[in-house]
């Protein structure tokens, strides 16, 4: 596997991470855990913008995946 | 009362009189035998006597027994609800804790002013798992004579807090299925409806019928007995899916940081390894 395809396929656990903590989140009774999970679920979409341009970044790096 | 036969004048006695000590003992309260005060045991000893003695005997006046029982009502019940108000009264009518042991030191003089020796202090402690008086910082005799022991600290159990071990808090969990019916009040309690059990069940692959017992906790996740023990049921692992998911992509970052030679997308892979490793320790209490 390239490093592409490898910060792709991190980038697609870091969305399944997002959503797994929003379906938590809102299944979540007590306030305070609510609360945790909305946080870590924000820093998590930061983490997933991130690697978002960094996945654009690396396929413009390796033109094999423009074609 | 001639015209009536006595069998029968029996049985109705017995009848009022039962309805009338069911409805006292019910306001006076329900306690053990053993955690009654001499207060209640004699005023249960008495009421008791009353019924027994007037139930049977056709020749005494019922509205006697009726009178009897509704003092031996009123005066306990009074004392009760004084007691509450006047902690000087409650000392006097329910009596008060003694020290046994204070400091990790017997009280001699208390154990003597209760009428209690050595042997009488040493089976009490034994009771609770206690073998070594030494091992004991506090221990004080309870007015219904039970004996209650806080062990020096190192004699502890060990606790989450001990060992500063950070725990979400939990709810009670709530019965939702019994013998295959669907207990709709305690689906409410947590918020929940017939059709998140029902989804719950498909990803199970049982059906409502088959299901013994269900029990779902306050995050939603359902746990379940079948009546066909030879299927295996899968645990609930969302959880500890996400835990290990999130350990992953951190692990991942981490590496393409060290393979990369880019100094941006280094510290990119940097960032947010350590974002991810925040999250986790945010939420970690709660996945476990």
């Amino acid at each position: 596997m390239t490093v592409g395809s490898e910060v792709k396929g991190c980038y697609a656990s870091v969305k399944n991470i997002e959503a797994t903590l929003q379906i938590l989140a809102n299944k979540a009774q007590d306030v305070d855990s609510q609360q945790a999970f909305n946080e870590a679920q924000q820093i998590i979409s930061e983490v997933k913008e991130s690697l978002n341009q960094q996945v654009i970044h690396l396929t413009r790096e390796e033109p094999q995946y423009n074609k | 009362m001639p015209d009536f036969p006595e069998w029968l004048e029996v049985i109705l006695r017995s009848l009022i009189l039962m309805v009338v000590l069911f409805t006292i003992t019910k306001i006076l309260g329900s306690k053990q035998l053993s955690q009654m005060n001499v207060f209640e045991y004699v005023t249960g000893v008495v009421l008791g006597g009353i019924v027994a003695i007037h139930t049977f005997d056709p020749n005494s006046h019922i509205i006697y027994a009726i009178i009897a029982m509704l003092i031996w009502f009123f005066v306990p019940y009074a004392v009760q609800k004084i007691a509450l108000k006047s902690k000087v009264f409650r000392n006097f009518t329910y009596g008060k804790s003694t020290v046994f042991i204070q400091d990790g030191k017997i009280m001699e003089d208390n154990l003597k002013k209760q009428g209690y020796s050595t042997d009488d202090l040493l089976e009490k402690l034994r009771d609770k798992d206690v073998f070594l008086a030494t091992d004991v910082e506090f221990a004080v005799l309870e007015p219904d004579g039970t004996l209650n022991v806080l062990p020096k600290r190192e004699n502890r159990p060990l606790t989450a807090k001990d060992l500063g071990i950070k725990l979400a808090p939990q709810k009670e969990p709530q019965t939702v299925i019994m013998d295959g019916k669907v207990l709709y009040e305690s689906l409410a309690n947590l918020n929940l409806n017939l059709a998140w059990l029902e989804t719950e069940l498909e990803k199970l692959n049982v059906s409502i019928e088959n299901v013994f017992l269900g029990q779902a906790d306050t995050d939603g996740q359902l746990y379940v007995d079948l009546f066909d023990d030879t299927i295996a049921v899968p645990s609930p692992n969302e959880k500890p899916l996400l835990l290990a998911t999130m350990k992953k992509c951190q692990a991942d970052l981490e590496l393409f940081a060290l393979a990369t030679e880019n100094p941006q997308s280094k510290t990119l892979y940097q960032t947010n390894s350590k974002k991810l490793q925040a999250a986790i320790d945010k939420i970690e209490k709660y996945l476990n």
